[in-house]
């Protein structure tokens, strides 16, 4: 299997080819959906969990860091957005800021527990967190509306100095949503492609020698896991917007355990672009399966099954191989195996 | 003051009874070193057996049905303690084959794969079963309560008790008195040595797999009345179990029953002031405990820490 590291980075560039296709495709999105059959809303949707993913993907895929309760994050964003909306001010920046920064407190807070663990220890404390926050949603009733979510939460007007736009017709929120997707992006490959992200993936294939190496490891697994939680905070300020209200559902295991899905699915183990693939074909999978079938979810999850047996390295994988493969007249030798450390 | 002699015994019925889902998930994790997030569906699995084999609804209206459901219903429960937990051994099997292509790759592989395993199961069972929740039809004889200095207890939970006391000793009798059980607990210690000494490892791991989920299964079968039974029991379970054996440490024979104990006390006395906050208390207890000791309990090195 091919790794993260083999795809070839180009760590000089902030803008790559494939973010200006994205950002095109983007831009057409909310006339080329409906031209597929598909509706708008899909398309926020698309934005909203993109950017969760990417941010998911620096702890999952380039530290190797197993997070299976990620969506605590995403939910105490939505939150946090519309408890500002609601109690402090009806504000866009203000509530973006305060989601980013309460998914950040928990984040650090999480993450200073974390740091230390490795492996599966790590894993399930994430789950045992995950859990913690998804309980407090159920139940403090008073704040979160435990079970019938938080309702009412407005879209406030997007304001730059004088210039005021209203986000409350689905398309302007799309537009919205895509541009900090872009921003997130950017952020994302910049952040992957800098010393930092490199000693992420040094940590990933093995923990130990980046420690005698002489990182203080901890530190980096620290601020990875708060900068993702962070990430998961804005998009679940956006997915408060696109519903209008939050609800602890995102926050459930079920919930956590499908953005691991969608990364894996896509290739975020192997490609930046994995998370990406994943997200888009998952959605695309819920409204083309689901419209098919009761039980797409069963059929996701025989994909799924299939794709971590035969070719853990996903869409962006399979991708790759495709594009490498076709100059060469007939493929030489079969892909290495299974080589890199765990 | 409110008299906790109930809650505590309540407390540890429902420790007993996690301890014997944790002792198949302890096992599968000590010799495959997989997490086997499926390991709730499999008590899923064996569960929604039993319920099949006791109301015969699968037959319902043919001939076999009705001479089916004129069997006492005592006899229908203990063959659904068989076939349930033996369903459940099947199925584990056939995961176990799915898992093969993910040995000698990172732990995370295993894991993955078995939490797709259990959306699958979930699913299936809404397609089979439906998405209602359920619940077994017991015999005279286990149910109802009794009465014990002016305090009600449901029989039912004393024999699931006893008889998860049982099955814990008859599992523990088996890895530490048969030859069999020292081949298993060999493959736990260094799975590479039994593999020089002549053992079919591929064998071993499909057999050790069966015997988890078929604990799994007969927990399931058991626990059901105490729990209730629903699509998604398959993930409510394995979280309990999966924080047992973290607890107890990863591998540990009697981390886990401990470890269950505990978390069983837990859970009951918590429900006694605050009962919303039940579930809650485990997840603290958790994080308490792996704050002091990171391996748990009685927990040693293992190869998933990598």
């Amino acid at each position: 299997m091919i790794s993260l590291s083999d795809i070839p980075a180009r760590p000089s560039a902030w803008i790559t080819p494939p973010m200006i296709v994205l950002a095109v495709l983007l831009l057409a999105a909310p006339d080329l959906l409906p031209a597929v059959g598909l509706y708008q809303y899909l398309g926020i949707e698309i934005a909203i969990w993109i950017s969760f993913a990417l941010g998911f993907n620096l702890l999952f895929g380039y530290a190797g860091l197993h997070s299976f309760g990620h969506g605590a994050y995403l939910g105490i964003g939505a939150y946090a957005f519309g408890l500002f909306q609601q109690h402090v001010a009806a504000s866009l920046w203000g509530g973006l800021l305060a989601a980013v920064l309460a998914a950040g407190v928990a984040g650090a807070l999480v993450g200073a527990f974390l740091s230390h663990r490795r492996g599966i220890y790590y894993a399930l404390l994430t789950i045992g967190f995950g859990q913690i926050f998804w309980f407090l949603a159920m139940k403090l009733h008073r704040i979160t509306g435990g079970e019938d979510g938080l309702l009412g939460i407005p879209r406030p007007p997007l304001a730059l100095g004088s210039w005021q736009v209203s986000l409350t017709d689905n398309r302007a929120l799309f537009y919205f949503s895509a541009a900090l997707l872009l921003i997130v992006l950017v952020l994302c490959w910049r952040v992957v492609n800098s010393p930092f992200g490199r000693v992420l993936q040094a940590i990933r294939q093995n923990e130990t020698r980046a420690r005698f190496i002489g990182y203080e490891v901890w530190r980096f697994k620290w601020a990875v896991f708060t900068l993702s939680a962070m990430l998961a905070g804005l998009s679940g300020s956006l997915l408060a917007m696109a519903q209008q209200s939050a609800y602890p559902d995102v926050m459930s295991l079920h919930q956590s355990g499908l953005i691991v899905m969608m990364v894996l699915v896509g290739g975020g183990l192997v490609s930046f672009w994995g998370p990406v693939l994943g997200v888009v074909f998952y959605f695309v999978a819920r409204d083309v399966l689901g419209g098919l079938t009761e039980t797409w979810l069963l059929w996701y999850g025989l994909i799924f099954m299939a794709m971590v047996m035969l070719r853990p390295e996903g869409l962006a994988g399979m991708l790759h191989g495709l594009l490498r493969r076709r100059p060469a007249l007939k493929p030489t030798t079969a892909p290495a195996p299974a080589t890199e450390a765990a | 003051m409110i008299d906790l002699l109930p809650h505590i015994i309540n407390g540890l019925t429902l420790g007993l009874l996690f301890a014997l889902i944790a002792l198949g998930f302890t096992l599968i994790v000590g010799v495959m070193e997989v997490i086997n997030l499926a390991h709730g569906s499999l008590f899923a699995i064996g569960a929604y057996f039993a319920l099949t084999v006791i109301a015969g609804s699968w037959f319902a209206g043919t001939p076999f049905g009705a001479w089916w459901l004129s069997l006492p219903l005592g006899l229908r429960y203990v063959l659904a303690l068989a076939i349930g937990p033996a369903l459940a051994g099947l199925a584990g099997m056939l995961l176990e084959l799915c898992l093969r292509p993910t040995y000698g790759k990172p732990p995370l592989y295993g894991l993955l794969l078995t939490f797709g395993a259990a959306l699958v199961i979930e699913e299936l069972i809404r397609l089979v079963w439906g998405t209602g929740e359920q619940n077994l039809a017991l015999p005279q004889a286990i149910n109802g309560a009794f009465l014990l200095n002016g305090m009600i207890f449901s029989t039912y939970r004393f024999f699931a008790a006893g008889f998860s006391i049982a099955a814990i000793v008859a599992v523990w009798l088996f890895l530490e008195r048969t030859s069999a059980g020292a081949v298993i607990k060999a493959g736990a210690h260094d799975s590479e040595m039994v593999r020089a000494l002549g053992y079919d490892l591929a064998r071993l791991r499909l057999v050790v797999f069966g015997f988890g989920a078929a604990l799994a299964g007969l927990a399931g079968v058991v626990m059901v009345p105490i729990w209730g039974l629903r699509p998604h029991v398959g993930v409510d379970i394995v979280i309990p179990a999966f924080l047992i054996i973290v607890i107890g440490g990863v591998g540990s024979f009697w981390g886990a029953v401990i470890a269950a104990l505990l978390v069983g006390l837990v859970i009951g006395i918590t429900g006694v002031y605050a009962a919303a906050w039940s579930t809650m208390s485990m997840y603290l207890l958790l994080i308490a405990i792996l704050g002091f000791r990171s391996r748990g309990l009685l927990g040693r090195k293992s190869a998933l820490e990598n």
